[in-house]
């Protein structure tokens, strides 16, 4: 125990002003890079609303079929390889499923009749509202 | 030792710093989303509390919800009871009777001719017969059997917003085939009046979106709002926009409300003149700067010019006050001014030179392929 101090005080010992500052700073910085980039997902998701609920949120790499039971019925929309869509609705235009795959963050399609929605959600969201 | 010790601790120090300024960094952004109007209602509020955001925006969907019962063009409140606009057009209908109306309708009848009078009747909320024979007021939209006859005798009845006489909360329409729908109105009209409410409440930053028309106040954070305008033929955005404090957007669409009938498009947007849906453009987006009735005139403005044929669209939006404005045709545009034929070549998109600086272009056809180009007004 006293030996191990000993060795540390040795070190510092050496140890200009400078040293220390660059030791802390990159320490800082490792700290500060650390949280920023690995902590991010870099996959995709896309978030399900349902009225004015959230219903789900999903990873878009994972292929699967999600069936969501909305005001006018069951809708189903389909998640693969990055991308998702509303494959199936019972409302009467289809405006939803003709709308196709969503592919980029911040997109969106909307089943008004049936009030469900899905947003794809990427680690920067490239506006906060759409214009349609 | 000493030194290394304080060294440790500064680094802990600021490592714990920076954990707390990453987790306030997680930001005070309230978002709901909503179903009222027929459409989709979505609001963000910034820098409140989450449970007061929560309360306020909830009082905005009531709100927004009594105005659509209040307005609400063919659903009667409740079994026995008409909304206040039903009992107007029942009135209107039956003759020169005066009603009385509240006075907040009255302000909107005021407000809604005068528009109607300065777009030289291109803005229409009289034609509410029209736009029912076209099968556009229900809640899904299904293609009609279209009645050439029945259509030519309702743009021959010439319903008109001036038809409508209006004297101390009590109204009477000359013409008994005026029927109102202000569907092209309400929308502009309750964001207006989110707005209003917000600001009295001393929410110092929103985004009000209902149904694609969008009203800004102060901003998201340290950066403006930023929204996304929708391509009318891509399930994504053609460009996006800053929109600053008291700005509002608003874009009229063939592709929300349409149906399709023998391979031909019929959107829900009535030329008043000949009573057909207009076919020649595939959306048109306004941009308003910050003014009383900044929502109204998002939502009122983009009608005239997606009505009006290319030549004259430019026009129609200087008629009614616009200077920013972007139109995608169903056909290429030609720029007659520079003596061209219109070739393949050219362009379906028309932006006005204002809004031209405030776009940045997300599309990659926009942006990479030279035979689409951006034309813009002189």
């Amino acid at each position: 125990m006293l030996k191990s101090l000993r060795s540390a005080r040795s070190i510092f010992r050496y140890l200009l002003p400078g040293d220390l500052l660059t030791v802390i700073l990159s320490m800082v910085a490792i700290t500060y890079l650390f949280q920023t980039l690995w902590s991010h997902q870099h996959a995709s998701k896309v978030q399900i609303r349902l009225g004015d609920k959230i219903h789900a949120t999903y990873d878009l790499n994972l292929q699967r079929d999600v069936h969501v039971h909305g005001p006018l019925g069951d809708a189903v929309i389909h998640i693969s390889q990055g991308k998702v869509r509303f494959a199936k609705s019972p409302c009467h235009n289809q405006y939803c499923v003709h709308q196709g795959w969503l592919t980029h963050a911040g997109q969106v399609a909307i089943c008004l009749p049936n009030q469900i929605s899905l947003e794809l959600i990427g680690e920067q969201k490239p506006y906060d509202s759409l214009n349609y | 030792m000493r030194k290394g010790f304080a060294g440790l601790l500064l680094i802990a120090i600021i490592a714990s710093v920076l954990f707390s300024l990453r987790a306030y960094n997680k930001e005070p952004l309230y978002h709901s989303q909503s179903y009222v109007f027929g459409t989709l209602v979505d609001i963000s509020i910034y820098g409140e509390s989450e449970q007061r955001a929560k309360s306020l925006s909830n009082q905005v969907l009531q709100d927004f919800q009594r105005l659509n019962n209040q307005l609400h063009a063919w659903k009667p409140v409740n079994n026995n009871q008409p909304s206040e606009l039903g009992a107007l057009n029942a009135a209107f209908a039956a003759g020169k009777q005066p009603i009385a109306i509240s006075p907040q309708l009255a302000d909107m009848l005021v407000n809604t001719t005068a528009l109607s009078v300065k777009s030289h009747g291109m803005f229409n909320p009289a034609i509410g017969h029209l736009i029912g024979t076209w099968g556009f007021q229900r809640d899904e939209f299904s293609a009609v059997v279209i009645n050439d006859e029945k259509i030519k005798a309702l743009v021959k009845s010439k319903p008109r917003m001036t038809d409508i006489v209006i004297t101390n909360n009590t109204v009477y329409s000359n013409n008994p085939n005026v029927k109102l729908d202000l569907g092209g109105y309400a929308k502009g009209y309750a964001l207006d009046m989110a707005a209003h409410y917000l600001r009295q409440q001393k929410v110092k930053n929103a985004l009000i979106n209902i149904g694609g028309n969008i009203i800004a106040i102060g901003q998201h954070g340290n950066k403006p709002w930023r929204v996304g305008i929708q391509h009318p033929r891509k399930p994504a955005a053609i460009a996006t926009l800053d929109l600053a404090d008291g700005w509002a957007i608003g874009t009229s669409g063939d592709y929300q409300r349409y149906f399709i009938l023998n391979g031909k498009r019929y959107c829900h947007i009535i030329d008043p003149r000949n009573g057909y849906p207009v076919q020649h453009t595939q959306a048109v987006t306004v941009l308003i700067p910050p003014q009383p009735g900044a929502g109204v005139l998002s939502d009122v403005a983009s009608k005239p010019i997606f009505i009006a044929p290319a030549a004259d669209k430019a026009k129609a939006a200087a008629n009614i006050g616009i200077q920013y404005f972007m139109v995608i045709a169903q056909q290429p545009i030609s720029q007659r001014s520079n003596g061209q034929q219109p070739n393949a070549e050219q362009s379906n998109i028309l932006v006005s030179p204002a809004l031209a600086k405030k776009l940045d272009w997300l599309d990659s056809d926009v942006k990479n392929n030279s035979h689409v180009k951006v034309l813009t007004l002189r």
